[in-house]
């Protein structure tokens, strides 16, 4: 159903992303602060920042929109990523902290270098995290790791549907309680923060979050791609039947846990890459980042934007977080209600989201038109009546 | 006679102390004490300058069992018992009276008489707190005064207040203390007082001189397994190593005997302890997820709002208690008895917003379980909202009634009433569930639903009315359980959010629709969580037991007890 080549409209529409967003954006921003035009390093950083959702919520979209797996810890693998890209950035603060020496302000604080006297304070485990690379490596591998444990233990074990939604969200609730712990290592509940530079760049600079806006902006429109590709192959199509009749391709001779893995896998690698541009950009990480209910709000992206689609994810992505921006800025008491009517809504009256709705009102015509035919000659049943 | 002495009595210089002396050691063990001599012997100790003199006429209030001698050393011992001086007259020690008036003044209470202290003309006089001079006291005189109020506490009418007053003079290994712990015991009727002097004698008499005392005592000890006995035959212990010489075999064998006595007292208690610990919070456990079980049972659905339904019982709860404390007070014996409404209060609130929520809601999923969880987990954040609105974000107060605070001591081991009470509650509700779903007719369409929903209805079942009734009845549930958790925890908006993740964890381990899973998940979960936590703390031995559902769940995916079916969809 779906083509393996991009279609025309699709490519029309890249083009017009691609453009907005690596010229027009990025030369709004560089336009004198003066000019009518000009676009606040702040707004640039809020887009990038709704753009690294989008990457989430495209994760979440193909667990859940593809396979049918309703992930309800997404949201620690986008942590995981923002932190291993974080501990890089703590370690690069160097003197100019508020202690003015070479280990990052928790770790003084916590009198880290009584427990760590080897080192020097710095626990064992931060040590490589001095180099890019490693931080690099470790925001593909350290989520792809625990994904692979999770998922085949789950798999494996057949839990599937709530089951499993209910323990990926005990998951990432084990997780955000043992990242709140100041022994753990990672800042307990202040995370890490106060970032100075990035690969020698300044992070306050407008140019470091111009080239950071369109690191994100890419990296999204790879995601888009890969996505497009993996969903529109024949691995796709095994993907799509696992989550319409798990049991029919089980018995048609597939492993099914194994693609299920596989697809989970890769999830939880493309929302690390999209948390590790986040952190930067927004300049903190946090344990309340991979809380339970920041998880739900990015399954509600997607069932805003419209799952089982590519374009209803970053849609519903950009478009709720803008809400969310301008709702908690203006009216933050109802914000909750906003949110909580938008899950109740969506899921009642729009399943396919707002995607879907052009689809939804045709189908809603073809029903009227059916029913005033059949009022004037109830003889004749169309052809879907037909026994 | 003895009150005009007494007023005669001029603040003795340093010559008169031994004089006094004398003249108070007779005083105190020759005549008996009357109400208006005490108070005296106050007002002297207050005025006088000599600490000797004023600490041995503290230590002769030790045991007058007069609540203004109580009122008076606090109040002097925190610095707010004044000296009123009249012009040619003797100073006079006094309290101010509770409150102020409107320019901020209050009336003296005078010590010595218990009456207003009054100008010439008879109307009482009004001070200002700042202006007065505190009658002072030196850092021993405090440490009398404590004393003397701990010695004092052995006669308080609340037995509880004495217990605790004898084991800490008892700590104090105090041979001075003895006649006053001998007279108490003569009198004490309660038997944990009694445990308590009993111990502090045998704690004290350690250190005696004679040796078949010091053997006596370690035996009492031995008897009582005392548990704050153990520090000090450990000391004694190690003393004997250091000076072999003091110590006779004897006295030896029974010192170690009774540690070992103890020592497996202790372990035993602290056993008794962790279970009790343990099946409270599984009670806790059972009662928020039980209502989950059913609704998730009967329709495979989960209801991210179920800790939204906790937290509406706990705010009709809270509700009612407003009410009541309108309507008696509180702290009446009428106000006492709102827990009692509020069970049934907090049921039809919440099984009400169960009914609207199925039927406005959830009916129109039953077809799609993962999307009900999202259009539920919405429902839950307005409700959230909603109580944040209405209530504040604060948590709100809830008092336990008064037979519901308190606790026993069995065994050394406190056994609280609310918790004894939460076990008993989640004990009747699954009596009453198993009651409901076994011997009713409704109980039997549930069951019919549970095992084959097409079937049933093909046999007449209305299947529409059945799933509400059992969702109302699980929301109730979860209702009555926010009622119970407000006698046990804090209410607020986000209550809910605590619980919602535990009572997941019981459902999927317990396995669904079935009673017993429910049970021994909750109780599982529960007991190795308080087994845990002493070893792990409370975060990491939460987080162990996450991850042991997890891995339990490898070796039985369905849960606890999973109803055996064939259908390929479980």
């Amino acid at each position: 159903m779906m083509k393996k080549t991009l279609s025309k409209a699709e490519l029309i529409g890249l083009a017009v992303a691609g453009v907005l967003v690596f010229l027009v954006l990025p030369l709004l921003n560089a336009l004198p602060e003066s000019h009518p035009l000009h676009l606040t390093t702040f707004t640039l950083s809020l887009l990038g920042k709704y753009l690294c959702y989008a990457v989430l919520a495209l994760s979440v979209d193909l667990l859940w929109g593809y396979t049918g797996l309703l992930s309800l810890g997404q949201c620690l693998f986008f942590s995981l990523g923002g932190y291993a890209l974080g501990m890089y950035l703590m370690l690069k603060i160097g003197t100019r902290g508020q202690y003015h020496t070479n280990l990052p302000d928790f770790m003084v604080f916590l009198e880290f270098p009584k427990r760590f006297p080897t080192t020097g304070g710095l626990p064992p485990h931060w040590i490589p995290f001095q180099h890019f690379w490693f931080a690099a490596a470790a925001i593909i591998w350290v989520p792809a790791v625990v994904a692979a444990i999770f998922g085949f233990l789950a798999f494996r074990s057949r839990i599937k549907g709530v089951y499993f939604s209910i323990l990926t969200q005990a998951l990432t609730y084990a997780a955000c309680l043992m990242f709140f712990r100041n022994d753990f290592t990672f800042g307990g509940n202040n995370g890490l923060t106060d970032f100075k530079e990035i690969l020698g760049f300044d992070l306050n600079a407008a140019s470091t979050r111009r080239g950071l806006f369109m690191a994100t902006a890419a990296l999204l429109i790879i995601t888009y791609l890969v996505c497009r590709w993996l969903t529109s192959s024949r691995f796709g199509k095994i993907q799509r039947a696992i989550r319409d009749s798990e049991n029919r391709v089980l018995f048609s001779g597939y492993a099914t846990a194994n693609f299920k893995l596989f697809v989970f896998v890769v999830a939880a690698i493309i929302a690390s890459i999209g948390g590790a541009l986040f952190v930067p950009q927004v300049g903190i990480i946090n344990p309340s980042e991979m809380a339970t209910d920041k998880s739900l709000e990015a399954v509600v992206w997607v069932a805003v934007g419209g799952r089982g689609t590519l374009i209803g994810p970053i849609l519903g992505a950009i478009g709720v977080n803008w809400l969310k921006s301008y709702a908690t800025h203006t009216v933050p008491e109802y914000w909750l209600f906003i949110l909580g009517a938008l899950f109740i809504v969506m899921t009642l009256f729009f399943p396919k989201g707002i995607v879907g709705i052009p689809s939804q009102v045709r189908a809603l015509k073809a029903r009227w038109n059916r029913q005033s035919v059949s009022v004037a000659a109830p003889a004749a049943l169309s052809p879907e009546e037909k026994p | 006679m003895i009150l005009r002495r007494l007023n005669n009595l001029r603040p003795p210089t340093r010559s008169t102390t031994v004089a006094a002396l004398v003249w108070l050691l007779c005083y105190i063990f020759a005549i008996p004490l009357s109400a208006a001599n005490h108070r005296a012997v106050l007002v002297q100790a207050i005025t006088t300058n000599d600490v000797a003199v004023q600490a041995d006429l503290i230590n002769s209030l030790a045991n007058v069992p007069d609540p203004i001698i109580e009122q008076a050393l606090t109040a002097w011992r925190q610095g707010s018992v004044y000296l009123y001086e009249p012009e040619d007259q003797p100073k006079v020690p006094f309290l101010l009276e509770a409150g102020t008036d409107a320019t901020g003044k209050s009336r003296g209470i005078d010590l010595g008489t218990g009456e207003f202290i009054k100008d010439a003309a008879g109307q009482p006089l009004l001070f200002t707190a700042a202006d007065l001079t505190a009658a002072d006291t030196s850092s021993k005189l405090r440490r009398v005064i404590k004393t003397t109020l701990d010695l004092l506490a052995l006669s308080n009418l609340n037995p509880n207040v004495r217990r605790d007053a004898a084991s800490k003079l008892g700590q104090e290994q105090n041979a001075d203390y003895l006649p006053h712990f001998r007279e108490r015991l003569a009198n004490e009727k309660f038997p944990e007082v009694r445990k308590a002097l009993t111990e502090a004698i045998a704690i004290t008499e350690l250190l005696d001189e004679k040796a078949d005392v010091r053997l006596g005592a370690v035996r009492a000890l031995d008897q009582q397994r005392s548990i704050p006995g153990l520090d000090f035959l450990a000391r004694l212990e190690t003393e004997a190593k250091t000076k072999p010489q003091a110590f006779s075999l004897d006295l030896l064998n029974a010192i170690h005997q009774a540690r070992i006595h103890i020592e497996r007292h202790v372990s035993t208690s602290n056993f008794i302890e962790t279970a009790f610990h343990g099946f409270s919070l599984s009670a806790v456990l059972l009662i928020a997820a039980l209502g989950l079980a059913i609704t998730f049972g009967l329709m495979g659905i989960i209801n991210m709002a179920h800790g939204e339904m906790i937290m509406i019982g706990a705010y009709s709860a809270y509700l009612t208690q407003n009410l009541f404390i309108k309507m008696f007070g509180q702290g009446t014996r009428g106000f006492d008895f709102y827990f009692l409404a509020a069970l049934p209060f907090s049921f039809l609130t919440a099984g009400l917003v169960g009914i609207l929520l199925e039927r406005g809601i959830i009916r129109h999923l039953y077809k799609r379980p993962l999307e009900s969880l999202l259009a539920t987990w919405g429902v839950s954040l307005v409700l959230q909202q909603t109580m944040r609105t209405i209530f504040g974000a604060a948590n709100v107060q809830v008092y336990s009634p008064s037979w519901l605070t308190g606790n026993i001591n069995a065994q050394d081991v406190v056994f609280a009433y609310n918790r004894l009470f939460v076990i008993a509650f989640a004990i009747a509700i699954v009596v009453f569930t198993w009651l409901l779903l076994t011997k009713t007719s409704l109980g039997l369409q549930v069951r019919a639903l549970m095992q084959n929903r097409q079937m049933a209805a093909c046999m007449g079942v209305r299947t529409d009315r059945v799933n509400m009734a059992t969702f109302a009845f699980g929301s109730g549930l979860a209702g009555m359980a926010g009622a119970c958790l407000s006698q046990i925890g804090n209410i607020g908006p986000s209550l809910g959010q605590s619980h919602i993740v535990d009572c997941f964890m019981v459902v999927v381990l317990g396995g669904v629709g079935n009673l017993q899973g429910t049970v021994s998940a909750a109780l599982g979960i529960g007991v190795t969580d308080q087994v845990l936590q002493p070893h792990l703390g409370a975060v990491l031995g939460k987080i162990t037991v996450l991850a042991a559902i997890i891995l339990f769940l490898q070796w039985r995916p369905a849960g606890l007890f999973a109803t055996r079916g064939r259908g390929l969809e479980g």
